[in-house]
């Protein structure tokens, strides 16, 4: 062991730093001339040979780097006489870790712990290498080794975390638990703790048995001082009493705690909860784990007595009532809020008062009704209100509204007015003229407040943005109930010139991205997207406004760019995840370590994540569909399609999590796969009944279904292409049909995928049949659609090899699949085609299918096609010997001709529709856009709203500021069409192009049979 | 309506509607991280009902000697939230953790030269501007260095303004 002062892993630091300066001044070359000539001089030097392989792995030779690592190891496992230090061992660390071989790390830490078996530095180096590779029992043995050596609190620790996760996240049983706490225990009599990270670690492993009277016992003893923060100890012993259900003990503590926190709202719960001896809180204790929080907070129906119950509410009353008293500013809002909790709790033992209820709820408002927060303040509140109450309700507080109050109070408690009106339903159910008059109240609110924020900083938010927001919302609803396009036009108009006056308004952007998106302008609403500055973690939380659009539009690069990006942060994170956690470890702060690892967890199993790591090949197979051979060069590199059918064979499909922010969703659009805008409005019960966390069950549970099917695709595809080549050299060989390896898997898939669609195989053949002849019909409309028919492709191509394909036998015929699927195609597109409306006009979603169907199953089924075409058509070969396999040449040239021929029809309909929309002369389009918004001197339909503010735009009303009627000035209605449609526009030159590649490809085929 | 509490990893997933705001930045995990291994006690988040995030602040404690302080690296609050004096309550948990529990001399931070408003409220909670950090932003803007006095400092020596605007380079600290 050297590591004297002057020395580096051996060798003399002069000679060894001016390597080091080179490569931190990124000078890898100098750097690699000076590392030669170091190994020139010590040869046997592992600490050379490491820097040597950092160098080269720095420059981009991963398999140099490696080879000079291994010899490095070598030199260290062999030569007793080489001396070993931590530099030379964390420097290899460092590029076995970037060449992805942490085993070898590894190895070479446990071989030199081996060596000099009480050497501490190396240990915590064994251990680091041991956290990398979330080895928890590994780790644990290891801190155990160190703790025995220096006896120090914090290896303790270290093996205790380790012991914690492999509870929570391996595969170790309780019994471990016992273990952690016997090792606390001794060492709390022997040395006690000294760390407050120490005591909240030996308190989680009490509670975790359930010992919380023990728990308690130590935190009210002297190890309780550790805990510095006098309301930190309090709040947990109060939680620990109620796990005791010692309640009567845990209200007290509650109450402590309220006295000096009062305005604590999570605390004000536990202790009304402790008061009528309510364990709901205690018992499953996940909700932080969920980032939808129920919508009302849990609580059981109180099993007291009644006048248990009345005593223990009335004593609430009088606390929260001295809090209220208490209270020294106008923000506090729990004291107020709880009077409410208690009618609420009196409501759910059966002893609501209406009345009171309302007069609470009244008295918020007075209080707090300007404030933006009040509406998601009492939504829980709300729900005990009748339908008539909640309109009474609305009549009284528009009735207290005190006009003679500050501006901004009245402007704020208008636009909770607004805001209940929503949330209570009650625009549904206006008439068409009423809610057109809502939304100009709105506006013209909007506008008669600007003077309010002329003063402010331009980065400051304004006063009344909201009303924007709320308006839009109007209009879109407007457009649901009509299907009048003016409407959407405006709700778009409206946000834009939002926008112009304040550039900085996320809440208009999202929207705004939504009914881009809607209106099949896309490239504007990645724009819009764009400029929300997505990036880090919001990557996982907000990429849903926009990828799932995008992933389904021809803007393929755009989709590689935000795939790509998105991907490299969760790499990059479940990379780095480990070392930050040794970082916990070091500084002591264990509960941290717990945490980060059960995160990375939870990011690991992201169904966003996992599928993105599928899409993002995915595309790369449909960019190259056109081109086999490119193909075959994809599918090498992804192994056939067998890592990404892994994906979904561990148990990570199972375990999915879902992190996305679902709450910034406009309202038609709650998650990415509903849009009641598509459907029709029937009174907008559709989306009054469900809530969101209903909603995120639904698509939770369907989730590891999709994910299963698009993890099947590669695999199918390469097996596809491998029975649709493989069919000649198999007739050749003995004249008839084996069964080879490929088909039999391929059908395993075909099961797999059948069950995923919700049938045996079986049902599913006779689904297939059954849509093809038009028998079925499916909507058309529909996404599944998309996945039907590339069943039918694979099991063509299954088919193709095995023959065995049975279908349901029907006047004696049996049906093709090459004609199933060529029908399917056919039939499909075509009627989609039919069925869309002008450019301008139209649904994004329409186009959606159809460029999927174009750009999923087409282009499989042309792979498909391909394979066989080169597989009858050897290179090389122009004369065709004749034989049983000829015989089935003919046969299949024939239908393989055939199904080209469909390709190749159906795709030209397709782009001649496009080419129609591109070319339609831009004034027609952009009058098209415009003429239902801009009718002069209108007073009823769409344009109202705009009508309000362009006439702002073309005052010039000093009372708004400079700065307001400057921006207000570069408002252009036109300039905004002018971007729709040159959008919308960009969008189908895509498709085109997408179609174009294709009609290239059936072209040559058609030519080479 | 605020429970402050300490801040944990799950809230990253949580606080989308606070950082979509443009002035707030959303850091890179290993800086998130790397404060929370490192300065837990620093780093907190304020609940509404319904366990909504509406803001949260982000800190540290580092330096030597009569240098020992509490710096406060990121304060936001939802726009939903604004105007509650929530800042002013995330402030004050830094600033007694800095005091009480790590016995420091001061608290700093830092902040645009343009950033008025921010300005105007670090001056209301007790903050003098300590000095200018010419060109601190991504060497474009200028910085202000605010400071606020804690018990331990009790001749307030910490926070007599310098005379002269400093350069990144010259500072302690990142």
């Amino acid at each position: 062991m050297t590591s004297k002062f002057g020395m580096a892993g051996g060798i003399p630091e002069r000679r060894v730093r001016p390597i080091w300066d080179a490569i931190d001044s990124r000078q890898f070359k100098a750097a690699l001339k000076l590392s030669t000539a170091l190994l020139a001089k010590c040869p046997n030097s592992p600490y050379a040979l490491a820097l040597k392989a950092l160098i080269l792995e720095r420059m981009g030779k991963p398999d140099e780097a490696l080879s000079s690592c291994l010899n490095a190891r070598e030199r260290l496992y062999s030569d007793e006489a080489i001396p070993i230090d931590d530099l030379t061992l964390s420097t290899l660390q460092i590029v076995f870790q970037r060449l992805d071989r942490l085993d070898l790390a590894t190895s070479c830490y446990e071989n030199a712990c081996g060596k000099f078996p009480n050497n501490l530095e190396l240990m915590m180096g064994l251990f680091n290498c041991y956290v990398r590779e979330y080895s928890f029992v590994k780790q644990q043995q290891t801190a155990i080794k160190m703790y025995k050596v220096v006896g120090e609190e914090r290896f303790l620790l270290w093996a205790v975390c380790s012991i914690q996760l492999q509870v929570s996240c391996g595969d170790g049983g309780d019994k471990l638990i016992v273990l952690a706490e016997g090792l606390l225990k001794k060492h709390v009599a022997s040395h006690s703790l000294h760390e407050p990270e120490a005591l909240l670690v030996y308190i989680s492993i009490l509670e975790q048995q359930a010992k919380y009277g023990a728990a308690i016992e130590i935190l009210s003893g002297k190890l309780g001082s550790l805990i510095a923060i006098e309301v930190d100890r309090l709040r947990m012993q109060g939680r620990l009493l109620a796990r005791m259900c010692d309640y009567a003990a845990a209200a007290e503590i509650f109450q402590k705690v309220l006295e000096s926190c009062p305005d604590d709202w999570e605390c004000f719960l536990n202790y009304i909860g402790c008061l009528l001896e309510d364990d709901s809180s205690w018992s499953g204790g996940t909700i932080k784990d969920q980032i939808y929080p129920p919508k009302s907070a849990d609580c059981k129906l109180s099993h007291l007595p009644d006048e248990v119950f009345d005593s223990r509410l009335s004593k609430a009353s009088c606390f929260v009532q001295k809090l209220q008293e208490e209270a020294n500013n106008d923000s506090m809002r729990c004291p107020y809020l709880a009077t409410l909790e208690i009618e609420r709790r009196k409501h759910l033992y059966g002893k609501g008062d209406g009345v009171k209820i309302k007069e609470a709820l009244l008295n918020y408002f007075c209080r707090f009704g300007h404030l933006p927060c009040f509406t998601t303040d009492v939504g829980m509140f709300l729900e005990l209100l009748s339908d008539d109450e909640r309109i009474e309700f609305l009549e009284k507080i528009k009735r207290s509204c005190d006009s003679s109050s500050v501006p901004i109070k009245a402007l704020g408690q208008s636009i909770t007015i607004f805001k209940l009106q929503g949330l209570f339903g009650t625009m549904f159910k206006l008439p068409i003229a009423e809610l057109e008059r809502t939304a100009v109240q709105m506006t013209k609110m909007y506008c008669k407040n600007l003077p309010l924020s002329k003063d402010l900083d331009p980065q400051e938010n304004m006063h009344g943005e909201e009303l924007l927001s709320m308006a839009c919302n109007i209009l879109v609803q407007l457009f649901w109930r009509t299907r009048n396009i003016g409407y959407l036009l405006e709700s778009i108009m409206v946000l834009e010139f939002g926008l112009t006056i304040r550039r900085y308004v996320w809440q208009y952007k999202i929207l705004l991205v939504h009914l881009y998106s809607l209106l099949n302008a896309l490239p504007l609403a990645h724009e819009w997207y764009k400029t929300l500055e997505i990036k880090n973690i919001l990557l996982e939380t907000v990429s849903h406004q926009i990828l799932p659009q995008i992933l389904m539009s021809p803007l393929w690069v755009d989709l590689a760019d935000l795939l790509k990006d998105y991907l490299k942060f969760m790499d990059d994170h479940l990379r780095e995840s480990a070392d930050l956690t040794f970082l916990a470890y070091r500084h002591r702060n264990y509960s941290k370590v717990i945490e980060f690892v059960q995160f990375k967890e939870r990011l690991e199993h992201s169904n966003q994540y996992l599928m993105a790591r599928l899409e993002a090949p995915i595309l790369q197979l449909k960019q190259k569909a056109h081109n086999i051979e490119e193909i075959e060069c994809i599918l090498e590199s992804l192994s056939s399609g067998v890592h990404l059918l892994d994906l979904s064979n561990n148990d990570r499909c199972k375990s999915l999590t879902f992190n996305e922010d679902m709450q910034s969703r406009p309202w038609w659009t709650p998650t990415p796969d509903i849009n009641y805008l598509l459907g029709p409005f029937e009174g907008g019960s559709c989306c009054l009944k469900t809530d969101l966390g209903q909603l995120t069950k639904e698509k939770e549970a369907n989730a590891g279904k999709i994910f299963e099917r698009r993890s099947l695709l590669p695999r199918m595809i390469y097996l596809s292409i491998k029975c649709a080549s493989s069919l000649k050299e198999n007739i050749e060989a003995n004249g008839s049909m084996p069964d080879n390896k490929s088909s039999s898997e391929l059908k395993s898939l075909l099961e797999r995928y059948a069950k995923s669609l919700g049938f045996p195989f079986r049902d599913a053949l006779e689904e297939i049949v059954a849509i093809a002849e038009g028998r079925k019909f499916r909507e058309v409309f529909n996404l599944e659609m998309v996945d039907w028919m590339n069943f039918a492709v694979f099991l063509n191509a299954w088919n193709l090899g095995s023959h065995e394909l049975e279908l349901p036998d029907r006047e004696g015929c049996l049906p093709n699949m090459w004609q199933i699927v060529d029908s399917m195609i056919e039939r499909n597109i075509l009627g989609k085609l039919r069925s869309l409306e002008p450019v301008i006009r139209s649904r994004g979603s329409d186009l959606t299918v159809l460029l999927l169907i174009v750009t999923e199953p087409l282009a499989w089924h042309s792979l498909v096609v391909q394979s066989c075409v080169r597989s009858m058509l050897p290179p090389g070969r122009k004369k065709k010997k004749s034989g049983p396999a000829d015989q089935l040449n003919s046969v299949l040239s024939q239908v393989v001709r055939g199904s080209i021929q469909t390709m190749h029809g159906v795709i030209e309909e397709v782009s001649k529709w496009l080419r129609e929309q591109i070319i339609r002369p831009e004034d027609e389009n952009l009058d098209m856009l415009l003429t239902p918004v801009q009718r002069k001197g209108l007073i009823e339909g769409p344009g109202q709203v705009l009508q309000i503010l362009e006439a702002l735009a073309s005052t010039s009303d000093l009372e708004i500021g400079h700065r307001i009627s400057q921006a207000v000035k570069s408002w252009s209605l036109l300039d905004v069409a002018r971007k729709i449609y040159a959008s919308q526009c960009s969008v189908f030159s895509e498709f085109l192009q997408i179609c174009e590649s294709k009609l290239k490809l059936l072209q040559a085929l058609k030519q080479q049979l | 309506m605020t429970t402050i509490r300490r801040f944990c990893c799950n809230d990253l997933l949580g606080f989308a509607s606070v950082n979509l705001d443009h002035l707030t930045e959303t850091f890179n995990m290993s800086f998130y991280m790397t404060y929370l291994a490192r300065w837990p006690d620093y780093f907190h988040v304020a609940e509404a009902p319904g366990h909504r995030i509406m803001g949260y602040i982000m800190g540290k404690v580092e330096g030597q000697g009569e240098s020992w302080h509490g710096h406060v690296t990121a304060v936001t609050v939802a726009v939903e939230y604004r105007r509650q004096q929530l800042a002013k309550k995330l402030m004050h948990v830094l600033e007694d953790i800095s005091d009480k529990i790590d016995k420091a001399y001061f608290v700093d931070l830092f902040v645009r030269a343009s950033n008025t408003p921010a300005i105007k409220m670090y001056v209301k909670l007790g903050y003098v501007i300590y000095r200018r950090v010419l060109r601190y932003y991504s060497g474009e803007e200028d910085g202000l260095d605010m400071r606020k006095a804690l018990s331990r400092d009790i001749e307030k020596k910490s926070i007599v303004p310098l005379k002269r605007p400093v350069t990144p380079d010259e500072l302690e600290y990142d």
